[in-house]
Order: C-alpha cells, then sequence, then structure tokens
C-alpha cells in the first residue's frame, strides 16, 4: 500500500492506519476498520498524557497482524524516551489490540492514556467518492462498552469497543489512569467487533491475549496452504522469493463469500476489491490452477450460484450471465449502486465455461463438471442469446444502466481504453476482440464437456460448428490487413477499431487465430512497438492515445502479459513466451516479488527499473498470479488425459528450475528444466528438458 | 397478497425447477403483516420442489414484510438489496436463499437490447 499505510487484513475485514497503528479518517482517507465494505472505525487515535506517538518501527507480522513500537514525542530528529509503548494489533471479525506500555526510568510514572475512536460507516463508495450520508449516528455508554452506531430505516451498522484493564468510557473514547512501577509494564487487551442488521449479532474477536498462534479465517492456515502447493528450487535466488510471496499474497487474498460454506476464493486485490469479482476471480483460478486447484472450485461454485437468471437493466443482469461484482455496503442496499450483484461484464460468462474445462483436465474433478452442467450451458446459451447485441454473430457490450453502469465491460474497462489508430473512441455496441477469442474457447470447451462429459455428442458437434464458423468470420472481419494484426474491436457500423494492442496476444490464447497470421502476430506482440523488455504494452507505442503511463493506453500489465505468454505458447512460440516471463520476473525482482497492477511502458533500455503505476490496491490477485501463470508456461506444463506434459523454455539465467508435487489428476508430478533460452530475440537454441513423473 | 399466492402456486404446481438442481433443502418465508404471519414452506430435493403452510424447522428460514416480498415477486423489489438492508432477516444456510433467488422476476420494464 502507498505512503507509510499499513493494512492487515482477514477476508474481507481489514484495518488501514498509519505507520504509528492510527486511523485518522476523512470522507476522502482510506484509513479505517472495514468490513463488508463500511467503515466501522474513522478515528482511533491513541495519545499518551495528551501526546501523538512517534513509529520506532513496524512489523507486518503476518498479513492478518502487526506490531508498533512507538515512543511518546512529536516528531524530534532525537529521541530519548524512558517509555516505549507496544501496540500488537490482529484482525478477525474486528480487531483486537494488546497494547503495552514500558517505564524505563527508575521512577515510577502516571500516565494518561487514551484512545479516541469514532466511526463514519462510510461505504467503501463513499470513501472513494467522497458522498455526504443520509443515516442516523449514535453513540452510547453501555454494558463497559463504547458502542457506536448508525441507522437508516432497517439498515444498521454498529461498532463496540471494549477493553480488559479499568478504563473510563465515554461516548469519544476510552480514558485509562496508569500508573507503572520503575522498569515495570501496564497492559491491556482492547476489542473492536461489528454488527449489522437489526438485532444484529456482534462479532467475537478471533484473537485473545496470547493466542500466539492464531490463525485467520480461512480454512487453512498460512502454514498449511504454503506446505500444500509446489516446491520450487532454482539457480534464480529472485525467482524463489518471487514465487513465495506469490504464494502468501494469494493467501491474503483468499475470501470466502458467504455463500460458499467456508471455501475460499481469490478476491480482486487489496484492500478495496476484497470481493467477489468475476473476471478477476476467474483470471486469478487460472493463473494460480497448478499450483492451488481449489481456488478454481470455489470460484465456479460461487459465480456458478450468482449466475443470472432474469433481465434486470440496473443490474445489466441477463440469464446465464456471470457476475461481475458483489458488494454489501449501504449504497448497494439502498440501490445507489447495482452491485447486488452487478453482471456489467461481457468477458465473464464466456470465461467460465474456460475455467470449468481447465480446471477439469488438471484435476479431473468430473463431479463438479456435471454439478454445474445447467450453469455452464446457461453461460454458453448467454453468448448466442444475450450478448450478440448487433445481430452478427459477435459478443459485444452496451450498458443498460445508464447511470451508474460500466460503459467499458471488458478488462480493459477506462473510458479511452479503446480507441481507433488515430485516437478516436468509437460509439456503442462494442465488439472488443478477445470477447470473440473467449467465446470461441469457450465453444471449444464446452464441447470437449459436452461430449465426455454430459455425454451429449449432438450438443457436442453443435458447439464445434458454431466454434469453427466463429472462427473463420472472425479472422476475416478482425484481421487489419496493412497492418497484420488484429482489430481491437468492430464498432457499432461493423468497421475496424484498427488499434494494435495486447488483445492480440489473448486471441492467441483462446486458439481462435489461423494458424497462418499467428506468425505476424506473434511479431507484433514481441516487436519494438508492443514488447517494452519488460512486458506487453496494452496500446502499441505510435498509437493516438499511446501513453507510456496511461492506465490501459500504453502501461504493462503483468496479469495481461502472462495471458500474453500463454497465448504464445499454445502457437508453440515458446522462446517468445520464455522472454516475457524473463522480463516480468525480472520486473517482479524490483518490487520485491511483488508485482504491481501495471508499471510504466517505457523502453526498458532507457528507464533500467519498471516504474510503477500508482494504484490503490496492492497485492491485486491477477498480477499476484501472473508469476505462476509463467511458471507454468516457462515449464511448459500442459495436462494430457492423466499426464502432465512437460516442455520447457525458460531464460538463460534462470539456470537450472525444478517444480516438485504439481497436483492434478497424475497425482503429483516434478517439472524440471535448464535455462536456454538466450533473451537476445531470434536467436533460438535447442531447448533442454528432462520430466519425471511419480505418483502418492 | 394474491401475487405471492399465485408465485408459490406457480411453483408447486412445476414441481420441477431447473434453477433448483443443484439445491436440497427446506426454505421457509415467514411473511408477517402486521400481527398475523403467512409461512410458506418450500421443500427442495434436486430442484424438485413442494410447497406447503407447514409450520415446520427449515435448513433456512427468511422473515420478511409481507408486503415487500409481494413487491419482491412482481419484480419491483430486489431481494439481495433487501437482504443488504436489513429487511429480510435470514437464519440458517443462506446458500438455500441465493439458489431460491434466481425465481423472482426482474423488473417489468427491463429488456434486451438485441
Amino acid at each position: 500500500m502507498n505512503g507509510g499505510l499499513v493494512q492487515i487484513l482477514d477476508g474481507n475485514t481489514f484495518v488501514v492506519s498509519d505507520s504509528r497503528g492510527d486511523i485518522e479518517a476523512s470522507l476522502t482517507d482510506p484509513t479505517g476498520l472495514f468490513s463488508f465494505d463500511s467503515r466501522f472505525l474513522s478515528t482511533w487515535i491513541l495519545t499518551v498524557n495528551g501526546q501523538r506517538l512517534n513509529p520506532l518501527s513496524v512489523d507486518d507480522l503476518q498479513y492478518f497482524e502487526s506490531r508498533f513500537f512507538l515512543v511518546p514525542g512529536t516528531g524530534t530528529v532525537y529521541v530519548d524516551s524512558k517509555l516505549s509503548v507496544i501496540r500488537r494489533r490482529a484482525v478477525g471479525d474486528g480487531f483486537h489490540e494488546e497494547l503495552t506500555i514500558l517505564n524505563h526510568d527508575a521512577k515510577p510514572v502516571d500516565l494518561k492514556v487514551r484512545i479516541d475512536a469514532a466511526s463514519d460507516f462510510a461505504d467503501l463508495f463513499e470513501v472513494k467518492d467522497a458522498l455526504e450520508k443520509k443515516g442516523r449516528y449514535s453513540a452510547q455508554v453501555r454494558n463497559r462498552h463504547l458502542v457506536l452506531g448508525y441507522e437508516r430505516g432497517s439498515y444498521m451498522r454498529q461498532t463496540a469497543i471494549s477493553a480488559s484493564a479499568p478504563a473510563k468510557l465515554d461516548k469519544k473514547g476510552l480514558t485509562f489512569a496508569v500508573h507503572i512501577e520503575p522498569q515495570g509494564s501496564w497492559t491491556t487487551d482492547v476489542d473492536v467487533v461489528t454488527a449489522t442488521g437489526p438485532g444484529g449479532t456482534y462479532t467475537r474477536p478471533k484473537y485473545e491475549r496470547g493466542e500466539r498462534r492464531a490463525q485467520p479465517n480461512m480454512e487453512r492456515s498460512l502454514e498449511r496452504w504454503l506446505d500444500e502447493a509446489p516446491r520450487l528450487e532454482c539457480d534464480w535466488d529472485p525467482l524463489k522469493t518471487t514465487y513465495r510471496r506469490s504464494l502468501v499474497d494469494l493467501a491474503a487474498l483468499r475470501f470466502s463469500p458467504p455463500v460458499s460454506g467456508g471455501s475460499s476464493l481469490p478476491a480482486a486485490g487489496l484492500p478495496w476489491f476484497m470481493t467477489m469479482f468475476g473476471r478477476d476471480s476467474i483470471f486469478t483460478s487460472l493463473q494460480a490452477l497448478p499450483f492451488t486447484p481449489e481456488l478454481a472450485a470455489t470460484t465456479l461454485h460461487a459465480l456458478g450460484n450468482w449466475q443470472g437468471s432474469r433481465l434486470d437493466d440496473f443490474r445489466d443482469e441477463d440469464p446465464g450471465r456471470i457476475l461481475h461484482e458483489l458488494r454489501y455496503g449501504e449504497m448497494t442496499a439502498f440501490e445507489e449502486r447495482p452491485h447486488s450483484p452487478y453482471y456489467g461484464a461481457a468477458d465473464a460468462t464466456p470465461l467460465y465455461v474456460v475455467l470449468l474445462d481447465e480446471y477439469e483436465r488438471w484435476t479431473g474433478d468430473r463431479r463438479l463438471v456435471r454439478e454445474l452442467e445447467r450453469e455452464a450451458r446457461a453461460a454458453l446459451a448467454w453468448i448466442d442469446d444475450y450478448a450478440d447485441l448487433m445481430g452478427n454473430g459477435y459478443i459485444s457490450y452496451q450498458r443498460r444502466n445508464e447511470d451508474t453502469g460500466l460503459e467499458n465491460q471488458c478488462w480493459k474497462d477506462s473510458w479511452d481504453s479503446i480507441s481507433y489508430r488515430d485516437g478516436r473512441i468509437p460509439g456503442f455496441p462494442r465488439a472488443t476482440c478477445e470477447l470473440q477469442g473467449y467465446a470461441y474457447d469457450a465453444k471449444m470447451r464446452g464441447a470437449r464437456l459436452a461430449r465426455e462429459i454430459w455425454k451429449d455428442t449432438e450438443f457436442a458437434g453443435e458447439l464445434e460448428r458454431q466454434a469453427a464458423d466463429l472462427k473463420r468470420r472472425f479472422n476475416r472481419d478482425f484481421w487489419v490487413e496493412d497492418g497484420e494484426y488484429f482489430a481491437l474491436a468492430l464498432d457499432s457500423e461493423g468497421g475496424q477499431v484498427d488499434a494494435l494492442t495486447s488483445n492480440n496476444g489473448h486471441l492467441l490464447w483462446s486458439g481462435i487465430v489461423d494458424k497462418s497470421k499467428a506468425k505476424k502476430v506473434a511479431e507484433h506482440l514481441m516487436g519494438p512497438r508492443l514488447f517494452s523488455g519488460w512486458g506487453v504494452r496494452t496500446l502499441a507505442e505510435g498509437e493516438g492515445r499511446y501513453n507510456p503511463i496511461g492506465y490501459h493506453v500504453g502501461t504493462v500489465w503483468p496479469f495481461d502479459s502472462s495471458f500474453v505468454a500463454w497465448g504464445l505458447r499454445r502457437y508453440g512460440f515458446k522462446e517468445d513466451a520464455a522472454r516475457i516471463a524473463a522480463g516480468i520476473l525480472d520486473a517482479a525482482e524490483f518490487f520485491d516479488g511483488r508485482l504491481p497492477e501495471a508499471f510504466g511502458g517505457y523502453e526498458r533500455g532507457v528507464t533500467k527499473y519498471p516504474v510503477q503505476y500508482p494504484t490503490a490496491c496492492s497485492p491485486q490477485a491477477w498480477s499476484t498470479g501472473a508469476p505462476l501463470l509463467l511458471l507454468r508456461t516457462m515449464l511448459g506444463l500442459e495436462p494430457q488425459g492423466d499426464n502432465l506434459i512437460v516442455d520447457p523454455a525458460l531464460a538463460e539465467n534462470i539456470g537450472l528450475l525444478a517444480l516438485l508435487d504439481i497436483p492434478g489428476r497424475w497425482g503429483r508430478v516434478d517439472a524440471f528444466a535448464r535455462g536456454r533460452v538466450d533473451l537476445e530475440p531470434r536467436q533460438l537454441r535447442r531447448q533442454g528438458a528432462r520430466a519425471s513423473t511419480r505418483s502418492r | 397478497m394474491e401475487a405471492t399466492t399465485e408465485f408459490f402456486n406457480e411453483l408447486e404446481t412445476r414441481g420441477h425447477e431447473p434453477l433448483l438442481e443443484n439445491a436440497t433443502g427446506t426454505l421457509r418465508f415467514d411473511l408477517a403483516n402486521g400481527k398475523r404471519k403467512a409461512r410458506w414452506l418450500v421443500t427442495i430435493k434436486k430442484g424438485d420442489v413442494t410447497v406447503s403452510h407447514a409450520n415446520r424447522k427449515a435448513d433456512c428460514v427468511a422473515s420478511v414484510d409481507q408486503a415487500l416480498f409481494e413487491q419482491i415477486v412482481t419484480g419491483e423489489e430486489n431481494a439481495m438489496a433487501a437482504v443488504l438492508r436489513g429487511e429480510i432477516g435470514i437464519e440458517g444456510k443462506p446458500q438455500l436463499l441465493v439458489f431460491f433467488q434466481r425465481l423472482f422476476p426482474g423488473p417489468k420494464n427491463s429488456m434486451r437490447r438485441s
């Protein structure tokens, strides 16, 4: 997170504070205790004898726990305090704070220790947009608790604060009269719990004094999570760091939606996107399949449960459509925002079928494929029955919620992301190219599932016919003749939105590209206009709207590049895939293994280091998943029946790489490789590899 | 409360609901109308549905004002938003309600573009 802020979280409950552990939020300032998309504490300030404290250090012990070492005084350079203050905070259904003060002096001290507390109960959307509240606030002291409340009709949120040491409670906080002997210490536990709904029951803090091995809300501890993932051995240390960072961050990003029976799926990003997103959860589950396949199972279940079933313009909902985003806050409750859930994504539905098939290919879990047959069929039906807005056989999008719906319903969702070469922006509907690739892939994969698991050969044949027809038309209608690449989109007149973009890589991944065109597409992706040396730019240099630090118009997105690499592998360009992997993994080293959402599209030779794009969320799920997918593409891991094929191509500098105990329908398999790919483009050498398998 | 009665009667008549094929369990709607309370007990077994007024324990109980429920089954109000506002109380397994809400219609004036 940016600017010295400290965040800890557990599921969708999280605390963002400054480096003293204090929370001092304004409507626009993103600190606080948050749960289910509402802020439950916006003020949490510790003073000793009326003075704020200075931070000496912060330990992020775990993603759900941190410790602040503080001393009294006001920001002087030289600190010589006779007092130390330690705040140890663990989040989990509210939070628990252990506050300890040490007296290092030879004399006893008497102190007035104060915690100021308040809450604005802002919706996360309000935190971003700074809106006025419509309900009524309250603060009361009762039964040794300070209870802060907010009510708007039957919508109710409460925060209750209590302490173990004797305290004087008032409506604005807690005061402790503290006496500490020489070389002595004083301590108290402070619990903050939350409640929702009328007569809602309070959460119970999960952490209590001395509970050293307290575990987060998830069904599995971090230790077991790391234990069960494949083990990576490598000559190149940064890759080990990045791999571990990815696994730990993925663990932190696990989110158990209330209907998942305790299983978890990847939320989109920390801290503002700790919720279910169709697109992000699916992409991250795909990236993580070789490592933690159970994330995909939960994603498929949860998104299937919420699959659209009716037409609802406000939510952009259609029967069979997979949701875009689900939120729980006040603005969603009162329909000032459509996220209950909101369905305005055009890619999540075909990608749902893609994930179901890929999941089965890795795990052999036919039971889930049978269980979700109706959902998968409804998703496939959505492509033809609801997504073809222009009647031209292509998926396109145009929001029906003109007020609060999303304009761009593809992953490049900023306002200027879809443009012609000359920078003009097309009207609606828009049929972006990658949507057609996903639709093709969904039909092909749906056909396999229909034939092999649902035993419906007629449906399988029909899907294959449709897919073949789509591919033929697509290669004709989207191919930009004078540039020899695929257009970004078709506009409402059927004309090509002809900018050159990274979307071409997604097309390779989907398999929709004619073999005869693949080489040209790969050359563009690896050419100087798109490949920066670190990764693939979202928009090619030289296009009208190109800007190396434009959100979707020139930056490099690690997630995007990881799918481009997968696409290059699919068409046999494995050395090119290795080059992208090398670039992104080199970039990861600059971020201690935690790839940002995006970094600048500057030429690698010019900046020497990747320039981070300033964003609110880190870690972000699909950036966290990128190194995992790149490991897959470097090793050339591909399920084939009950075997895992290993066909590596990795950069020379990585040296020896081993990924041990890769889980799947084969049991556990090890993959070994030696880096042989010269990073200088197009001087290819033979690859060396061996693979060994064992079952257990 | 005609629409509510019609909604449950139609469900009982259909006897099988494909949208509920992954659901099994009992779901009770306690509909409050002043001091009076109407109960609808829906028993779901892999999509096979029976409806009764039996006052029995259920895996999931949704308590809601009858007038609001009437608006939900006619598409004027959205069930999930009502849950978030605290206007539908849920006890037991929320999964069943998540499945069941698929059967509620969308707003009458919502239409497809194509």
